[in-house]
């Protein structure tokens, strides 16, 4: 990482802590170390997990980028997730979600580290749909597996199922209700059993 | 002649109908729920009309909003596509009653073809080879175990007013024939309020083939050949093709005179559809028949030349076919994949809302009949098909290629969807040498499931991409280009000067 000197501004960029500032992406469980390293009008070289990246790459247009990388073709188109940094990334083969890890976001996660981080979990509607049966209360123990909620949408429903056996400490839902995509649905302590 | 149509329905069909509508002339009204203001057929239709909240009971099922509309917008015809109120006898009657003209069959046709019993019962009668089984309905354990003796295991029991697999019990032994006999009833009891069940032999490894038939009202009848059907998951077709890769032209023209024989039985008027299952030795039954429109309709169109609801359209106004039996070809290889907003990694649970970007295929031989846009949040109340990809090639060969070419260009973000899994469809070996049936989709799954693997250096890619917008977006390094809302200063200028200057 290139070092700038507290309280000097860095020629190129005239930002002071552009190249202070280390970042992290997440995609498929992996955290991977990212830099970048230069950037002109259509090529860029990226530091990646200390391999050095060099590569093509026009914003073809909003959230959509041609980038050619040992001349191949790739055509990825990049979506945030609203409220989130996370990102819908979709490169022909499959849609992933990737999340940018800054010092911000490390921050909040060292914070909050202890209270939530794998004591606590929510069960998130992954689709926006209506909710035809909630299955438990607040303070009622659930097993692993157990069916939470039950969601309507296109004419099919689905299950949600706790991850792990806890407590229920909150249901956010009632039945009937129109629920949003990526909106909670029951929070449920796994420390409690 | 029909001069406007009313389309009671709404997704890719209805803008399919209003396509054929406007090519003749005629002018078309769009029906729409709360959801679906912003929806495809409601931009491209001449008149729309809302009829009721978003749940389909309350709009697209409720015939007595979606009749008053038609006499409000003075609309001479309804065209309902296919689900929602195609086969109910109730609306194809009312429609008759108040003079509207109903873009299908009569209720009696509708009715005959509905209920499976009395469906079996005529095509006997006709002449058409149904799968051995009962002939009327069952109503003892004694009767049922004298069919099973007759016929032989496996049977199928199913219900007389069926559908979706519900009231369906499948039986292997002969100590299954009581308990089986007894769910089924009552399963069709819960589901159609009629307990009435028959037995028919179970076809293992079944391919369900279909026959395209018209007929008009001065007793003409052909047929626009098959479509094969037989890539299905849980009863959902997901890639049709025609012709299919298995029959054989005699068994093709035979099957054709049994599929015309079948709508004539019941005076069929319009465009209907021959569902029969054929097992590997090419004996063939006739199933059921659907009359109104198939999803899968495209297909026949690409390979005969034809527009089926142009037809359809001709047919309500008592014209008579100008296609002759005898001049119909099948020209090259046609096939669908449908789209559908699912997520086949999560047990293809469906996945309704925003599209975020979409970028469909076109070129040569390829056709998308489709609904979404940019933008658009697909409602969580309807249907799961986005889109149907129909492409042609002139030979089948060239078909499966080009289908994964137009697979490939097509790319939907924001919504999960089938579309790698199709992909995957059409690169499985069963598929690419045409032998398939039924269960393919459960025989290859492994197969259809995989293929995800990506490189490091995709994941390269995928990573620098998803930091580099966020980079753009947080404006540490701001993109060269100004954004189009932003003005410079000499069109702040030129603004301030004007604004002075204005009169009203």
């Amino acid at each position: 990482m290139a070092e700038v000197e507290k309280g000097k501004k860095c020629k190129k960029c005239k930002i002071l802590k552009l190249h202070a500032m280390s970042y992290e992406v997440k995609l498929k469980n992996k955290t991977i170390a990212i830099e970048l390293q230069k950037r002109t009008e259509d090529r860029m070289t990226v530091k990646v997990d200390g391999r050095s990246v060099e590569l093509g790459l026009v914003r073809v247009k909003q959230g959509s980028y041609s980038i050619i990388l040992n001349n191949k073709v790739h055509n990825v188109v990049v979506v945030p997730i609203k409220g989130t940094k996370k990102f819908l990334v979709n490169n022909f083969i499959e849609t992933q979600e990737v999340e940018v890890i800054d010092s911000e976001s490390r921050y909040l996660s060292n914070r909050c580290k202890g209270t939530s981080a794998d004591g606590e979990g929510t069960i998130v509607a992954p689709i926006p749909g209506k909710v035809v049966k909630v299955l438990v209360s607040k303070g009622q123990p659930v097993l692993a597996g157990q069916t939470v909620v039950i969601i309507s949408a296109m004419k099919m429903e689905s299950e949600f199922k706790a991850l792990k056996a806890g407590v229920v400490v909150d249901v956010k839902v009632s039945e009937g209700q129109t629920v949003e995509g990526r909106q909670t649905l029951v929070v449920i302590d796994f420390n409690k059993e | 002649m029909i001069k406007k149509v009313l389309v009671a329905n709404r997704g890719e069909i209805a803008v399919r109908v209003i396509r054929s509508c406007k090519e003749m002339g005629i002018k078309t009204v769009a029906v729409y729920s709360d959801a679906d203001r912003t929806s495809q057929h409601v931009l491209h239709a001449d008149e729309a009309y809302h009829i009721g909240p978003s749940p389909s009971l309350e709009s697209y099922l409720n015939i007595d909003k979606i009749i008053q509309v038609a006499k409000e917008s003075g609309a001479d015809a309804v065209h309902p596509g296919y689900g929602f109120l195609s086969e109910n006898t109730k609306f194809s009657d009312r429609c008759k009653l108040e003079g509207i003209k109903f873009v299908g069959p009569s209720a009696y046709s509708i009715a005959n073809m509905g209920d499976k019993i009395t469906a079996r019962k005529t095509m006997i009668a006709a002449g058409v080879p149904v799968v051995p089984g009962t002939v009327d309905m069952v109503h003892s354990e004694e009767e049922a175990l004298k069919t099973i003796e007759e016929i032989g295991l496996p049977v199928m029991i199913k219900a007389s007013a069926g559908g979706g697999g519900k009231g369906m019990r499948l039986i292997k032994k002969a100590e299954e024939v009581t308990s089986g006999l007894r769910a089924a009833r009552s399963e069709a009891k819960a589901a159609f309020n009629d307990d009435s069940v028959y037995i028919e032999k179970y076809i293992e490894s079944p391919h369900h083939i279909e026959f395209q038939v018209l007929a008009d009202s001065h007793g003409n009848a052909i047929h626009l050949f098959e479509r094969e059907c037989s890539v299905q998951r849980r009863h959902q077709k997901i890639i049709e093709e025609t012709p299919s890769p298995i029959l054989t032209h005699e068994k093709r023209m035979e099957m054709g005179a049994h599929a015309v024989a079948a709508a004539k039985a019941v005076n069929y008027e319009g465009a209907g559809t021959i569902e029969f299952i054929v097992d590997n030795d090419l004996n063939y039954y006739f199933l059921e028949m659907n009359t109104r429109l198939q999803v899968e309709h495209p297909i026949t169109e690409m390979v005969v030349g034809v527009d089926l609801v142009k037809e359809q359209i001709n047919i309500a106004n008592g014209l008579p076919l100008t296609l002759k039996q005898d001049e119909l070809t099948q020209t090259g290889h046609a096939i669908e994949c449908r789209i559908y907003a699912e997520d086949p990694d999560n047990n293809f649970m469906p996945a309704p809302g925003q599209v975020t970007h979409i970028e469909t295929p076109s070129g040569l031989g390829v056709r998308v009949d489709g609904y979404i846009y940019e933008g658009f949040v697909i409602p969580m109340y309807y249907d799961p098909l986005i889109a149907k990809l129909v492409v042609w090639g002139s030979t089948r060969e060239e078909s499966i290629q080009r289908t994964l070419r137009a697979l490939h260009e097509f790319k939907v973000t924001g919504v999960k969807n089938n579309v790698r899994f199709l992909e995957r469809i059409a690169l499985a070996d069963d598929f690419v040498k045409g032998n398939y049936n039924t269960h393919f989709i459960e025989d290859n799954f492994d197969f259809l499931m995989g293929g995800k693997e990506q490189n490091m250096q995709d994941d390269d890619v995928v990573s620098i991409a998803a930091f580099v917008e966020y980079l753009d977006r947080i404006g540490e390094l701001k993109p060269k280009y100004e954004p189009a809302t932003a003005l410079n200063s000499w069109q702040k200028l030129k603004r301030a000067r004007s604004a002075r200057n204005a009169r009203f």
